[in-house]
């Protein structure tokens, strides 16, 4: 596997020493070359998916006033990883897969700095009747999937939401097909068990 | 364990399907966001290029950890050798300047900033997230083919504009770059020492500290 295949793998959270060191490593090692068309080629990707990469990093619990940095955490990893993406293959699972090593990094940092989050659901806002519900109903999944342990809210967002099959969820986070079927399993219950939770508390105001 | 799923309940696989359609960002965030991602690859030069022999996980751990002990070390060198200025006068801590200031390095950045300039109109959130892209755009596409001075100009334009805008931080990341290719060494340590002190967060903060190392 190339070594840059292994820093992809382990994006820091933003703004690490760790990460500091690696780019700075990568500038330091990298000898000097013609400039590539590569970066256009990220540029363009990222451009085009930008949509998907934001209500990615949503959905995997990031909160809105950090998303615009986080998704250039993710557009600075695709750049580096960029020499690794297939492109006879789709690319959002491949951007599915950087956003969740840098989500998952975030949610660590989150988790050290505050010790009892608070559930944000601030999609819900002023609107025509279908609008509203339209948007109460994205809050409701938001919030439903925030109840969910990271590791499985990934597979079962992955699988059940931008329908990658199970055998490549299973390649992109790197676990195995097992894991894959129990963590759905369980992540479909623990997600119906809270869209209950928030449909009855609902009905009771 | 079975393969076989448990079906989820009809409402949930509504709610499911309803978030599979993606709504699109409104303008201004997915201005801001191309703008720092573009301002990213110019301020962070060329990607990595892979290395061509595969090797295994550990032998590339091992790699990465050596050198990043030999950087770290590096380093620590320059910071124990900055850390013991010989007798250098106390410096004034540079402020941002007024444009119109001549002798700041800073504001050299605008060679024919206009005088009395009119204050322009105010701007939808919109129309001046557009505005700003563009300005960026065209200092970007400028250091991209090393025309540094060119570049000042939009950088200057936008300092005008939007003093404190949405892509401020980018600015600023590209007027060290600018600075840097110009052989402006001095104005950009200056610039890169006020870039710490006001985004001591950003993503762009290594590009930066690469661009003008030895900035503090």
């Amino acid at each position: 596997m190339p070594a840059s295949n292994d820093l992809c793998d382990k994006t820091g959270p933003p703004g690490t020493i760790y990460n500091r060191v690696v780019v700075s490593h990568l500038r330091l090692v990298s000898p000097p070359a013609p400039r590539l068309n590569a970066d256009d080629a990220c540029l363009d990707a990222f451009q085009k998916e930008l949509d998907y990469v934001y209500r990615t990093l949503r959905r995997l619990g990031t909160a809105p006033s950090e998303v615009d940095d986080l998704a250039q955490e993710v557009f600075l990893a695709l750049r580096r990883c960029w020499a690794d993406y297939d492109s006879s293959r789709p690319l959002r699972p491949f951007l599915f897969g950087i956003s969740f090593r840098i989500a998952s990094a975030y949610e660590r940092k989150r988790r050290r700095e505050v010790a009892f989050g608070v559930v944000e659901v601030g999609d819900a806002g002023p609107g025509p009747d279908d609008a509203l519900q339209s948007k109460q109903a994205r809050a409701l999944v938001l919030a439903a999937l925030d109840r969910i342990p990271l590791p499985r809210r990934a597979v079962l967002v992955m699988h059940d939401i931008d329908d990658v099959p199970v055998s490549e969820v299973a390649s992109i986070l790197d676990i195995p097909l097992f894991t894959v079927y129990s963590r759905l399993r369980k992540a479909r219950r623990e997600l119906e068990s809270a869209i209950r939770r928030f449909l009855k508390e609902a009905d009771s105001r | 364990m079975s393969r076989s799923q448990p079906p989820l309940l009809p409402e949930v696989r509504a709610l499911l399907d309803h978030e599979r359609e993606i709504q699109p960002l409104p303008a201004t965030v997915r201005a801001r966001a191309l703008a720092r991602a573009h301002a990213a690859v110019v301020a962070g030069g060329r990607a990595a290029a892979p290395t061509p022999a595969p090797r295994t996980r550990w032998a590339a751990a091992a790699v990465f950890c050596l050198l990043s002990v030999a950087v770290g070390a590096s380093a620590y060198q320059i910071r124990a050798h900055l850390a013991t200025p010989p007798s250098q006068p106390p410096t004034p801590t540079p402020v941002p300047p007024p444009p119109s200031v001549r002798s700041a390095p800073i504001a050299q950045v605008v060679p024919e900033a206009p005088g009395p300039a009119p204050t322009p109109p105010a701007l939808s959130r919109a129309d001046a997230a557009r505005a700003e892209l563009r300005l960026l755009r065209q200092a970007r596409a400028a250091v991209a083919r090393e025309d540094y001075a060119a570049a000042l100009r939009p950088i200057a334009e936008h300092t005008r504009q939007f003093k404190d805008g949405r892509l401020t931080e980018e600015r600023e990341a590209l007027r060290v770059k600018a600075l840097a290719g110009l052989g402006r060494g001095e104005d950009a340590r200056r610039a890169a020492s006020a870039f710490r002190a006001r985004f001591p967060r950003s993503v762009l903060l290594p590009a930066v500290n690469q661009m003008s190392p030895s900035g503090r």
